[in-house]
């Protein structure tokens, strides 16, 4: 085997490592695998819900405590940090395993990253609220999040059941 | 400065309620626990409760409020929405009292052809007609748009307005339901606010081969809802209806949009929230829910 072909194998076995390294961990690089990416945003939606149900059980007076209440809306405030590319890759529309997220979601693509962006000055508040204490201030504040992340649902996402 | 009413005034309200009672056997007392105000206020809040403005506007492409043009996708066809708005030309402002009330109660036009059971009248026809009166009175203190309506989209023999008496006569019960005096005032009010002005039962039952809501399967979840989306049943079923969740699960959710899991509602119960639930009284919620819950579970 000539130096040439080495040099081109081992090229060629770095960059597969380096891909597979990278791909997978980063989660949106072009060639990552759809059917994780849904899976990825999944796992985010779902820790967003768990975060703003913890918080709706401290609202509801339904045996959470103010402390699950604090590390829910953590959580909620460290979702809506996340860039919005990286949660809604390219290429994840509906048809991808059981993704419901609609098509028009990428064709108005400069709104959603809008409804995106409204995210977290709401979670701000929902967490400055949580750190108050004052239950009242806190279902405002769970109020104003769940509307944000509606408007998004309501206009990109299809209807799972 | 006048504190007591005049009797002109206290005529004025009671002579609607005397015509809806005198036709209702006994008139339906739940209605009677909106705010209180003047028609216009009342009307606003009627208005919300009855969800009007979503269907009515054509908000995503910009559409003025309650000026119609909405595509409504349903298994029947293609509906687009009319103009609600009081201009006369296009919209409802030569209407009557009269014809006001016969639409919602009758579902007739004011030249007597039946309307499409899209506009939900199998459920309006339970509106009181204090409560249709002060809607018609809000609805006209609104601007006029001047927009002609769409013609709608209806697959045969859907399409086929000369069959709507046919329909009525299977699906329509004309009149408020008058209450029960065995259930608490909420309950009545609940019913009241979910069946009347709500009109839950239009998205959340099935419904049959000739578009009637299936009474059998009342609330019991619709799998071929607007859009075509599911819409999951809100009996007292634990698994497909609501029979687990708490009060506070459901009074949280018709104010926020957020269920149990954590989870907020999107498509067009995201708007029931967003245009109408969220904007309800507490105590109405609250009655919306204590209502639910005596629903019959049906999985």
């Amino acid at each position: 085997m000539s130096n040439r072909v080495v040099n081109v194998l081992a090229a060629a076995s770095v960059a597969g490592l380096m891909f597979a390294l990278f791909g997978m961990s980063a989660g949106n690089a072009g060639a990552a695998d759809p059917a994780e990416q849904v899976k990825d945003r999944q796992q985010t939606m779902k820790k967003l819900g768990g975060g703003m149900g913890a918080v709706a059980k401290f609202v509801k007076n339904e045996g959470a405590t103010l402390e699950d209440a604090a590390k829910g809306a953590e959580a909620v405030l460290a979702v809506t940090k996340v860039d919005p590319k990286m949660i809604f890759p390219e290429g994840t529309a509906v048809g991808v395993t059981d993704s419901a997220a609609k098509p028009e979601l990428w064709k108005n693509w400069a709104e959603a990253q809008r409804y995106w962006s409204g995210l977290q000055p709401v979670a701000e508040k929902l967490d400055a609220a949580v750190k108050s204490g004052d239950r009242t201030q806190i279902a405002q504040a769970l109020g104003a999040t769940s509307k944000a992340c509606g408007s998004c649902h309501e206009d990109f996402r299809v209807k799972k059941n | 400065m006048r504190r007591v009413p005049t009797a002109a005034a206290v005529a004025a309200w009671l002579l609607p309620l005397a015509v809806a009672g005198g036709g209702a056997a006994g008139g339906a007392l739940a209605a009677d626990m909106a705010p209180a105000g003047d028609p216009v206020s009342r009307g606003a809040y009627i208005f919300q409760a009855a969800g009007c403005l979503g269907c009515h506007s054509n908000e995503k492409e910009g559409g003025a409020p309650l000026a119609g043009g909405r595509a409504l996708a349903t298994p029947f066809g293609t509906f687009h929405t009319p103009n609600i708005t009081p201009d006369p030309e296009t919209g409802i402002g030569r209407w009557s009292d009269a014809d006001f009330i016969r639409a919602f109660r009758e579902g007739l036009r004011p030249d007597g052809a039946a309307l499409f059971p899209a506009f939900p009248y199998a459920s309006y026809t339970r509106m009181t007609d204090r409560d249709l009166l002060d809607l018609k009175a809000y609805l006209f203190s609104q601007p006029a748009v001047a927009a002609p309506n769409k013609p709608h989209d209806l697959t045969p023999p859907f399409s086929w307005r000369f069959l709507l008496p046919v329909w009525q006569w299977m699906y329509l019960t004309p009149g408020p339901v008058p209450d029960d005096p065995a259930k608490p005032p909420a309950w009545n009010r609940g019913r009241y606010l979910v069946d009347a002005l709500g009109h839950c039962g239009e998205c959340h039952s099935p419904r049959t081969l000739m578009g009637g809501m299936d009474a059998g399967r009342y609330l019991a979840g619709n799998p071929d809802g607007p859009d075509g989306d599911k819409v999951p049943g809100i009996t007292g079923a634990e698994s497909k209806g609501i029979g687990d969740w708490s009060d506070g699960d459901l009074t949280l959710l018709l104010e926020t949009g957020l269920t149990p899991e954590g989870d907020v509602v999107g498509g067009a119960m995201g708007e029931v929230v967003r245009n109408s639930t969220s904007k309800l009284t507490a105590d109405d919620r609250a009655a919306i829910a204590a209502y639910l819950r005596t629903v019959p579970a049906k999985d």
